[in-house]
């Protein structure tokens, strides 16, 4: 087979290299969502039987964790299920009692995280659910550590999700306690490691210690309230601002996500007590 | 010679098939091997730098499609890797296995530091570990993986190992 010696570029190379060229710049001033629909439109018909191979291969990956764990929780899950019908009938006996509606349970669908190589793949991940699932778009991606971030684009089965370091990301924090508000972004000050947020817009007479757990407030109708986001971890306002600002850091690192939940179900109220032991907990660097 | 054309791309068709498969059980995210790249460069060196950039073009705009925080990013980084790995190996001509991994290092290398500067999403600190730590481990490990695939498929690639 010929190595080639001779292959220095033509005309005819350097004209495919430049066209290549315009079609990449003009790839990337698309509309966003001319954007999407292309990458979609990839996604859903030349990268399907790859992204379908990288989804079965997790999935092998972790029948077997699984197995293990699922058979240590068989015999605590025999055991509960003795009461829970027990204690469902008086759940719903209470609840008549008080009069209030029976409220649905928090939906969700759980997904795997299908990691790309690229160097932006902790700004936007591809998970193994998609709308015939039931995901939608903006939905909440959750860990049982918190927030990982919003579906930005479903196909029918695999969907794009926007982390919390994506720099489009934005959302209503508050602290536990509900006593103090304000928007969370990525932070530019992030290190290698630990990439942060920001809560911008905290009132200059509210303080927040370090280690206060942040979670998302409702606001806005997007995210559930009630979802960890991360903890306190300093205060980089300025002399001369008007307001506080504070580092967060995050509960859910991208990178390591392996395992999600989409919540599907639109206006699942509070959830903290979900997360109750998330909240309480430090997250992981 | 169609036995040997036939080989050659079993041999690319089995890097998409291990990036797909095998690469998130090598570690870290971000410096596992980047097979698809690894697929672009070695069929660089059979191609020409036409053909090479418009090769970049499609395995970049997969890595958009994947990836859609930096579409067009990918796929302007992979043009320009493809075109300039194919344009060396005609220039340096010397096509043995230690100029090949320095290729495949400064392929990887190159490919991240054009998406991130061209994505513009990574800034201060960011971007200097991506550049500096991360990329280049990346790099690394590509260039390993490389090096063995190119050892163990030395018979089915067109690259001299050793020189004459």
């Amino acid at each position: 087979m010929a190595l080639g010696a001779d292959r220095y570029a033509t005309r005819g190379d350097t004209l495919v290299f430049l066209s290549s060229l315009a079609l990449s710049l003009v790839a990337m001033s698309l509309p966003p969502s001319f954007r999407d629909a292309v990458a979609s439109g990839m996604r859903r018909s030349v990268l399907w039987p790859l992204l379908q191979l990288q989804d079965q291969t997790e999935a092998l990956r972790t029948s077997h964790a699984q197995f293990v764990q699922v058979s240590a929780q068989r015999d605590s899950a025999v055991l509960a299920a003795a009461q829970v019908q027990q204690l469902r009938s008086e759940n719903t006996q209470l609840r008549d009692l008080l009069g209030l509606r029976t409220r649905l349970g928090v939906g969700f669908v759980p997904a795997e995280v299908l990691h790309q190589a690229a160097v932006t793949d902790r700004l936007t991940l591809v998970i193994s659910a998609g709308s015939r699932q039931g995901v939608r778009p903006l939905a909440a991606v959750v860990t049982p550590d918190g927030l990982l971030g919003f579906v930005s684009v479903v196909d029918p089965v695999t969907s794009m999700v926007a982390t919390w370091a994506h720099p489009d990301f934005r959302a209503s924090g508050m602290a536990a306690d509900g006593s103090v508000y304000g928007i969370l972004r990525p932070s530019e000050a992030s290190g290698p490691t630990d990439w942060l947020l920001r809560l911008d817009g905290v009132p200059y007479r509210q303080r927040v210690p370090v280690g206060s757990v942040i979670l998302t407030s409702g606001l806005g109708g997007v995210l559930p309230r009630g979802i960890p986001v991360g903890s306190i971890v300093g205060e980089i306002t300025g002399e001369n601002d008007w307001e506080r600002t504070y580092l967060v850091r995050p509960a859910v690192a991208p990178g390591s996500a392996t395992h999600v939940m989409v919540l599907v179900q639109p206006g699942q109220g509070d959830l903290r007590s979900a997360f109750g032991d998330s909240a309480g907990r430090r997250p992981r660097p | 010679m169609k036995r040997d054309t036939v080989r050659f791309w079993s041999v690319l068709g089995l890097l998409v098939v291990l990036q797909f498969t095998i690469r998130s059980r090598l570690g870290n995210e971000r410096v596992a091997p980047d097979f698809l790249l690894l697929a672009l460069l070695i069929y660089t060196t059979r191609s020409r730098p036409g053909a090479s950039a418009a090769a970049g073009f499609m395995v970049g705009l997969i890595s958009d499609a994947l990836t859609p925080a930096s579409f067009g990013a990918g796929a302007l980084a992979h043009t320009i890797v493809g075109y300039l790995s194919s344009y060396a190996k005609a220039v340096f001509f010397a096509e043995n296995l230690l100029v090949n991994s320095g290729l495949i290092f400064a392929g990887t290398w190159l490919r991240n530091l054009i998406v991130a500067l061209a994505s513009g999403k990574f800034a201060g600190p960011q971007l200097e570990w991506e550049l500096l730590v991360w990329s280049p481990l990346e790099a690394l490990t590509t260039a390993a993986a490389g090096v063995l695939i190119l050892t163990v498929f030395r018979q089915w690639l067109p690259i001299r190992l050793e020189e004459p």
